[in-house]
């Protein structure tokens, strides 16, 4: 058994290549936990536009409710009003 | 990849000389292979850019670049492990092949620093192709200089069947191929969400929200 053992190489580099399979992985892990992060600020971005557009879109729809209103209120008025 | 990943640890035969350590071949020249021609083609994309005034073959160059960078800290990092594992140094400087792709990498490390230097978004994306055609256009040159020297301590595998066996060589190209799509997949996803952001910040500004 011994002999065996001496027989085989000591260092059979099998942990470089661990090391570099690994290193390639990581960066690649890394480059996509980034791109995703972005990805989020991104998400994050659209939601808000689009809450913004439509609160906005709400805002003139009331507006626009509100001013055909007091034009009815006006007319109402006017109508009761002494010639 | 899986399939490329698949080839090089159960199909490729283990090299006499450098053993298992030998597998870090069809990672690590890959890599760099892809990392080379993607600086090359961020250069001609440059190109187009400037004969056409078209901002979107900006873009295509600068993710191009920013991913060849990528790879290219990929390629330096699995070359120096296969460097210690193989000659017992984690970098030789005597080494022409090393030591030029260091100078190529350094040389585009430059690239985004100069590119947002620049604020005005038009004299940018043209400084920026400027650089990416003359970096380009030394890329090729710099291969062949390194080629063409005289100390060939760094392994040669293309041009000389001699050196790669059919198995190896297929697990290779495989490994190549494997690599040019993993690049191309990764610049088409930045470049997407690059365009998305884009899009974003303009449709925000349009509606006048920045």
């Amino acid at each position: 058994m011994p002999t065996l053992a001496s027989a085989l190489p000591e260092d059979t580099g099998d942990g470089y290549v661990a090391a570099a399979y690994i290193v390639f992985f990581v960066i690649l892990l890394i480059y996509v936990a980034i791109m995703a992060l972005r990805l989020s600020h991104v998400q994050r971005d659209l939601r808000d536009l689009r809450a913004r557009t439509q609160e906005s879109a709400r805002d003139d729809t009331r507006q626009d409710a509100a001013g055909g209103q007091s034009k009815e209120h006006d007319d109402q008025t006017r109508e009761r009003e002494p010639v | 990849m899986g399939i490329a990943l698949g080839l090089v640890f159960f199909y490729a035969p283990i090299e006499l000389e450098e053993g298992l350590l030998q597998k870090i071949f069809y990672l690590h020249v890959p890599l760099a292979i892809v990392s080379l021609c993607g600086f090359v083609l961020g250069g001609i994309m440059a190109i187009a850019h400037l004969r056409t005034r078209d901002r979107r073959w900006d873009l295509r160059s600068y993710v191009t670049i920013h991913m060849s960078l990528i790879f290219g800290v990929a390629v330096l990092l699995t070359g120096s492990i296969w460097a210690r594992g193989s000659w017992g140094h984690w970098w030789v400087w005597s080494e022409p092949t090393l030591v030029s792709f260091l100078i190529v990498f350094l040389l585009y490390a430059t690239y985004q620093p100069l590119r947002f230097a620049i604020e005005d978004p038009e004299r940018q994306a043209r400084y920026a192709s400027v650089f990416a055609i003359v970096a380009g256009a030394f890329v090729p040159l710099n291969f062949l200089a390194v080629r063409l020297s005289t100390a060939y301590v760094h392994p040669r595998v293309l041009g000389s069947s001699a050196n790669l066996p059919g198995t190896m060589r297929l697990t290779f190209l495989v490994s190549l191929v494997a690599m040019a799509l993993l690049f191309a997949t990764l610049c088409s996803y930045e470049l997407t969400a690059k365009r998305t952001r884009m899009l974003l910040r303009s449709r925000s500004r349009i509606l006048g929200y920045q």
